[in-house]
């Protein structure tokens, strides 16, 4: 079974583009990509709000300062480009419920709200964890 | 400043090409993740190959510098087990849910929520974490030519040849 493309490249040249890019960005800026270090920053900052002393005492927000990065700034940009992308082509779509959660576990969209939230929790933990 | 601009355009283009392959939508993670459709797997392997054959030629040349994560063998295994069930209830990945979202798909959202909590979580965690975990199997910044003993560059052909045997059978199957 093949999820349908609806007129999208092949994996193969936008993964092989992507490649070039990494490349390009380790030469041009010395950075290499990631994403999970930038939710740590993230939730610094939104902890920072209501009681910055507790963000001040804990280890892991010293060593992962919450202020916006380089890849802070990738991962925004990466909204942006996927927007871009979206509009551009036609394949933009709102959707609340992904095809296949809809098919296997209904029309609700509180219980797909509540394994994406939980999904997310514990993914960023492992991520964490694993160290990226 | 510039430091932030080349982040902004290298998201930019990283966002429009992950939307361009098709492999920011849920039921294409989790058609990976269910072994039916395997492009997440093309375009990842894709990438990963060029970036490596590029990135040790400039470093070859002396342009650029490797960022070696260290590997701590508790902390990478526990670390992706978990992972990967928080992957499979999401559908998207800290990376890629700001795309899906970019493309429409705003049950990505609920998962960026959580994944800030997460990882508040996680530094709530970590002065256990570090006394713990994190010392199980430490081997520092390993890498596999270092590991094998071997030219990077014998390490790199094995890699892009064996990455090539699998597209060649994941095309066959029409995964």
């Amino acid at each position: 079974m093949k999820i349908t493309r609806d007129g999208g490249w092949s994996p193969y040249l936008a993964g092989a583009l992507a490649g070039l890019l990494l490349i390009a960005s380790a030469w041009v800026s010395g950075k290499f990509v990631g994403a999970s270090t930038t939710y740590v920053r993230s939730a610094g900052m939104l902890e920072s709000l209501f009681s910055p002393e507790r963000v001040k005492s804990l280890d892991y927000f010293v060593k992962e300062a919450p202020v916006i990065d380089w890849q802070w700034m990738f991962v925004i940009g990466i909204i942006i480009g996927s927007f871009i992308s979206a509009i551009t082509s036609g394949s933009f779509r709102t959707q609340a419920l992904p095809d296949m959660w809809r098919e296997r576990f209904g029309p609700s969209r509180v219980k797909r709200g509540a394994a994406a939230l939980a999904g997310g929790v514990v993914a960023m933990y492992g991520a964490r964890l694993a160290d990226g | 400043m510039t430091v932030l601009a080349y982040g902004l355009i290298t998201g930019v283009i990283f966002g429009f090409l992950l939307q361009k392959g098709r492999v920011l939508r849920y039921d294409v993670q989790l058609g990976a993740l269910r072994l039916l459709d395997m492009t997440i797997v093309k375009f990842m392997l894709t990438t990963i190959v060029v970036a490596m054959i590029g990135v040790y030629l400039l470093k070859d040349l002396g342009y650029v510098k490797l960022s070696v994560k260290n590997t701590l063998l508790g902390a990478n295994i526990l670390g992706g087990l978990i992972f990967g069930l928080g992957w499979g209830l999401l559908g998207y990945c800290p990376g890629t849910s700001g795309g899906a979202l970019g493309e429409g798909r705003w049950d990505a959202v609920w998962g960026m929520f959580g994944m800030l909590v997460g990882a508040g979580v996680y530094a709530e965690t970590y002065p256990w974490i570090s006394k713990t975990v994190l010392t199980w199997g430490d081997y520092g910044k390993i890498t596999l030519p270092q590991l094998f003993g071997l030219n990077h560059w014998i390490v790199i052909a094995v890699i892009a040849a064996a990455s090539i045997a699998v597209f060649f059978q994941l095309e066959k199957k029409n995964l």
